[in-house]
């Protein structure tokens, strides 16, 4: 995934990072590089007060200049767009809220720096597959996510997300593809996020 | 008679200790007085607040008080991190300076925490509009949103919230607490445009007098942190209103001394050529000294501070009141064996009604209730009436002795002049004339007087250019314009704002304004609590919608049963508004005013109105006034401008009818068509100009009056010393021309309107003074 590869290479570049620069190389010559990613996401939420987990899935796809569109199918369907300074849900234009909201844009957008000067970042790298495990450097961060850990091979599979109060977020990515152009419905749902 | 008492007073040592004395007192009041904090540079001191319903100017007060110390910094870069850091060193910068009382960068978590808590228990009786309309039409697409939002990748918040608040109820209602969403960034709020990000940074000035030196010391922070931020390679943009009061006082200040050094200068190089001599020159300097520091000393004690404003006026007072000294000067040039006694005796009765009639166009102004106004008459009233009794008392002794053996070149200048420009007009005089009187209608024809009270504030397009850009980046600063809301109890007053703001969402919807802020919309009264409660209850208590949402998602049972136990537990909670007000932040806080005789008032905040007109329509509904400051003050201004014509009238007949008593009538025409052509000349130049014709400018045609009365009783007394009154009407006319000519040069509007308009009447009553007399001229050609 073409951030997670650009990431690496920043990482590399400004050599802020504690993880090791090989492992990092490695991982980022690895990952596939096209400025359109989709695919299906399968994610459970395991919050601390209900006995099952939130399960819900659908389809995403990111746009290396124009953000992210997060659609869910199930339980309920909803659309979720997100770029450099907007959100919007089906409850309309929000703030994009503090933490982890900015996390997941900065993952998914592409905002390299947030992540990088936010995390500490350590990895491993074995033949097939490779994780990298980012922790928070920020104290008010650090209040509500402890741990987020990102695996995958040529492409990023899943993704971990440890909150501090316990509640853990688990996303996995399917049927990743990288096309050329975006579909005219992808425009549409895009074109509502430009100003 | 009046010439005999003279003549039996006249012991230049005794008044010269009478003036001593008088100087002593003044200067140990002005001791005492000067050295407290009496220099005052809010714009709002200007207006006047006698006007105003009490309630409306509370209201007005409580609304801006917070608005008059707030200064907005925005710390903007290529990157969000970049500026935020700019806003770290620039908070460390702001807060070294000990200029305010708040810093605020990082987001107040710890107040939101508290708020959280405090409102808590509250929770079923607290519901946001859209939640309250939700249940009631449609509880189900409640339930479907909760879902949305637990399984949305945002979600985490809420997902945290869940367990005390399975339905997000209380999460609905204190995220709707503050409307306009900010993004946060290091707990730092962090606002975009297309080409960068800006970092913002709250502050509070510590002090709302807004004293000069503090707000010299703001402006120079302002610049240099602007610098600062520069060099590391990003961009600073700062409004607020002490900015556009430091901006004015700046100003105020620089033409302050342009015009006092301009007037000084102009008046040591006048005085200088025309009498080669050091004494004249101390002399006058006394005079407009003692002048000056009396009225401010007597200004000052009186109203407790003056506004620098006045000060600007103040200056212009050089001009003025050296004319006595001047007379009294220029004098010892109309007869060989001339002796301060002689002069006196001469001058005092010209001088007087001088005085006299300057005395009664500024007792005019005065009679305004404009503060600023109050202070000018007082001010120049004074300053005129020490010049005077300085020129009166000291001068007989300080001038024993002095006369010239020199015939001034400018002596010959203004005698050849006082000769042939009579004779050269009344040749002329048809097609003068006609061409005066085509001059007069058509400037007449083209004057609009305009009203609006911003022009008492001219800042540099710069500064709204900066204020303009973060309203667009940050619109939450409220508008000047809002709502005054009463009703006789609380439950009334509650009523009485629910209906204005049910009608406010429809104007904004038409986007009309961007945003409003009103109490009710957060409070809900003991009923609407009790109503709330019981929607709750019908809707999702006891119809199970909640305890099936709450097993589907999987809560344990006991969770379910807890939560409907607490529910049932809450039925009788109130939340009181001052429990409410005590949570909320400072801007919310002010809204409320309180309740008093059987009257609770609230105000309600608006933010971006595009059309005012679609809100002033809302004031008809019960218990709602609209109160618009700026166009209450202007409306106040147009009132004030048809009063003061009136006034000029009441003092145009007083002198009139004065010399007419003294002179007889047919002198008195002759001496009063000096200050009529001034001031149709005056008006005129205005409406061919295309200047400011506002209350101002009609103060300014009072002065006309005064010193038009003054040039042309000189003249008309002057008999067989025309040479020596034509030089000292010349040269007073030369300072004042000056004085209020730099005026003219001044940023603020009205300054410069005051300016122009006393300069064009003052050129015309020097040309036309000298005809007066013109008959005994021509007799004597003959």
């Amino acid at each position: 995934m073409i951030l997670i590869k650009a990431l690496l290479l920043y990482l590399l570049a400004f050599g802020q990072s504690v993880a090791d620069e090989a492992v990092l190389t490695e991982i980022a010559a690895r990952l596939a590089k096209t400025p359109i990613t989709q695919g299906d996401f399968h994610q459970q939420k395991h919050l601390k007060v209900l006995h099952k987990p939130l399960i819900s899935t659908g389809t995403f796809t990111y746009d290396q200049s124009k953000g992210v569109i997060w659609k869910t199918l199930t339980p309920v369907v909803s659309l979720l767009l997100v770029n450099e300074s907007k959100l919007l849900t089906g409850q309309g234009e929000q703030a994009v809220p503090a933490a982890f909201g900015k996390v997941f844009k900065a993952m998914l957008g592409g905002d390299l720096k947030m992540l990088t000067d936010g995390f500490s970042v350590t990895g491993t790298d074995q033949k097939t597959s490779w994780q990298l495990e980012l922790t928070p450097k920020d104290e008010m961060l650090k209040l509500i996510i402890s741990t987020m850990v990102l695996s995958g091979d040529i492409e990023l599979r899943d993704l971990e997300i440890r909150e501090a109060g316990g509640n853990v977020t688990r996303i996995s990515f399917d049927n990743i593809t990288h096309p050329a152009q975006l579909t005219d419905e992808q425009k549409i749902d895009f074109e509502r996020l430009s100003p | 008679m009046n010439k005999k008492s003279i003549l039996n007073v006249y012991h230049p040592k005794l008044t010269a200790g009478i003036w001593l004395a008088g100087m002593l007192v003044i200067c140990i009041l002005g001791i005492q007085a000067l050295t407290k904090d009496w220099l005052e540079t809010g714009f709002l001191a200007l207006l006047p607040t006698s006007e105003q319903q009490p309630e409306i100017a509370k209201a007005t007060l409580q609304h801006n008080q917070l608005l008059n110390r707030k200064v907005i910094w925005l710390t903007g870069a290529a990157t969000s991190q970049q500026a935020i850091s700019h806003a770290q060193k620039l908070k460390q910068q702001l807060e070294q300076s000990k200029l305010f009382s708040k810093v605020v960068l990082e987001f107040p978590q710890q107040q939101y925490i508290k708020q959280y808590r405090q409102l808590f228990p509250y929770r079923y009786q607290l519901l946001d509009a859209q939640t309250r309309a939700l249940l009631a039409s449609n509880p189900d697409e409640l339930i479907k949103q909760n879902l949305e939002i637990l399984n949305s990748p945002i979600g985490q918040m809420q997902a945290a919230d869940l367990e005390h608040d399975p339905a997000l109820i209380f999460s609905r209602y204190f995220n709707a607490q503050n409307p306009i969403k900010l993004n946060l960034e290091q707990g730092i709020v962090v606002l975009s445009d297309q080409h960068r990000f800006w970092a913002l940074l709250l502050t509070d000035l510590q002090d709302e007098r807004l004293q000069l030196d503090k707000l010299e010391i703001l402006s120079s922070l302002v610049n240099s942190a602007t610098e600062q931020v520069k060099t590391a390679g990003g961009e600073l943009l700062v409004s607020g209103m002490p900015l556009f009061t430091a901006h004015g006082a700046q100003s105020a200040k620089q033409e302050i001394s342009t015009v006092g050094i301009g007037s000084s200068l102009g008046i040591i190089v006048l005085l200088w050529a025309t009498f080669r001599s050091v004494r004249p020159l101390l002399l006058s300097s006394l005079a407009i000294g003692s002048g000056l520091l009396a009225a401010l000393v007597i200004c000052v004690l009186f109203f407790g501070k003056i506004h620098i404003l006045t000060l600007v006026f103040g200056a212009s007072l050089i001009g003025v009141a050296d004319d006595y000294a001047q007379h009294f000067l220029c004098d010892s040039f109309g007869e060989k064996d001339w002796n301060p006694r002689k002069g006196l005796k001469f001058i005092l009765p010209g001088l007087s009604l001088g005085l006299l009639s300057n005395l009664l166009s500024y007792a005019g102004l005065g009679f305004s209730p404009f503060p600023g106004l109050q202070e000018v008459a007082l001010f120049s009233s004074m300053g005129l009436l020490v010049a005077w009794l300085t020129v009166v008392l000291l001068f007989p002794l300080l001038l024993t002795g002095f006369r010239f053996d020199h015939q001034p070149g400018i002596l010959k200048l203004t005698t050849y002049w006082e000769q042939h420009w009579p004779l050269w007009v009344s040749k002329n005089r048809r097609w003068l004339g006609l061409m005066l009187t085509v001059f007069i209608a058509g400037g007449l024809w083209m004057l609009t007087p305009q009203d609006d009270v911003r022009l008492l504030q001219s800042p540099p397009a710069e500064l709204l250019r900066t204020a303009d850009k973060i309203r667009q980046l940050f619109p939450m600063t409220p508008d000047n314009q809002f709502f005054l809301v009463s009703g006789k109890d609380q439950a009334d007053w509650h009523q009485n704002e629910q209906t204005l703001l049910k009608r406010l969402d429809a104007v904004k919807q038409q986007k009309a304004l961007t945003a409003y802020e009103g109490l009710s919309s957060y409070w809900p009264d003991a009923n609407r609590q009790q109503q709330n409660y019981r929607l709750l209850k019908h809707k999702l208590y006891d119809s199970g919608l909640l305890k099936r949402y709450m097993t589907d998602l999987g809560f344990d049972r006991t969770a379910a049963q807890a939560e409907y136990k607490q529910f049932a537990a809450a039925e009788h909670n109130t939340l009181t508004l001052p429990e409410w007000l005590a949570a909320a932040d400072e801007t919310k806080q002010q809204l409320w005013l309180g309740c008093e005789e059987g009257r609770c008032q609230s105000t309600v905040a608006l933010t971006g109105i595009s059309d005012a007109g679609a809100l002033t329509a809302l004031q008809d509904l019960p218990g709602v006034v609209w109160v618009d400051q700026v166009e209450s003050v202007s409306s106040l201004f147009a009132r004030y401008r048809i009063r003061a014509s009136g006034l000029l009238l009441v003092a145009f007949c007083l002198a009139s009818l004065g010399l007419g008593l003294k002179f007889g009538w047919r002198n008195s025409v002759t001496i009063m068509s000096v200050p009529v052509v001034s001031l149709a000349v005056s008006l005129a130049m205005l409406g061919w100009f295309g200047q400011l014709f506002s209350l101002f400018n009609l103060f300014a045609l009072l002065l006309v009056l005064g010193i038009g009365v003054d040039y042309g009783l000189f003249f008309f007394m002057a008999g067989d010393r025309r040479a020596s009154t034509s030089l000292g009407v010349t040269l007073s006319a030369l300072t004042t021309l000056l004085a209020f000519g730099l005026l003219a040069i001044s940023s603020t509007e009205i300054v410069h309107a005051f300016g122009f308009t006393v300069t064009a009447g003052i050129v015309t009553a020097l040309l036309r003074a000298p005809l007066i007399g013109l008959k005994t001229i021509s007799a004597k050609e003959h």
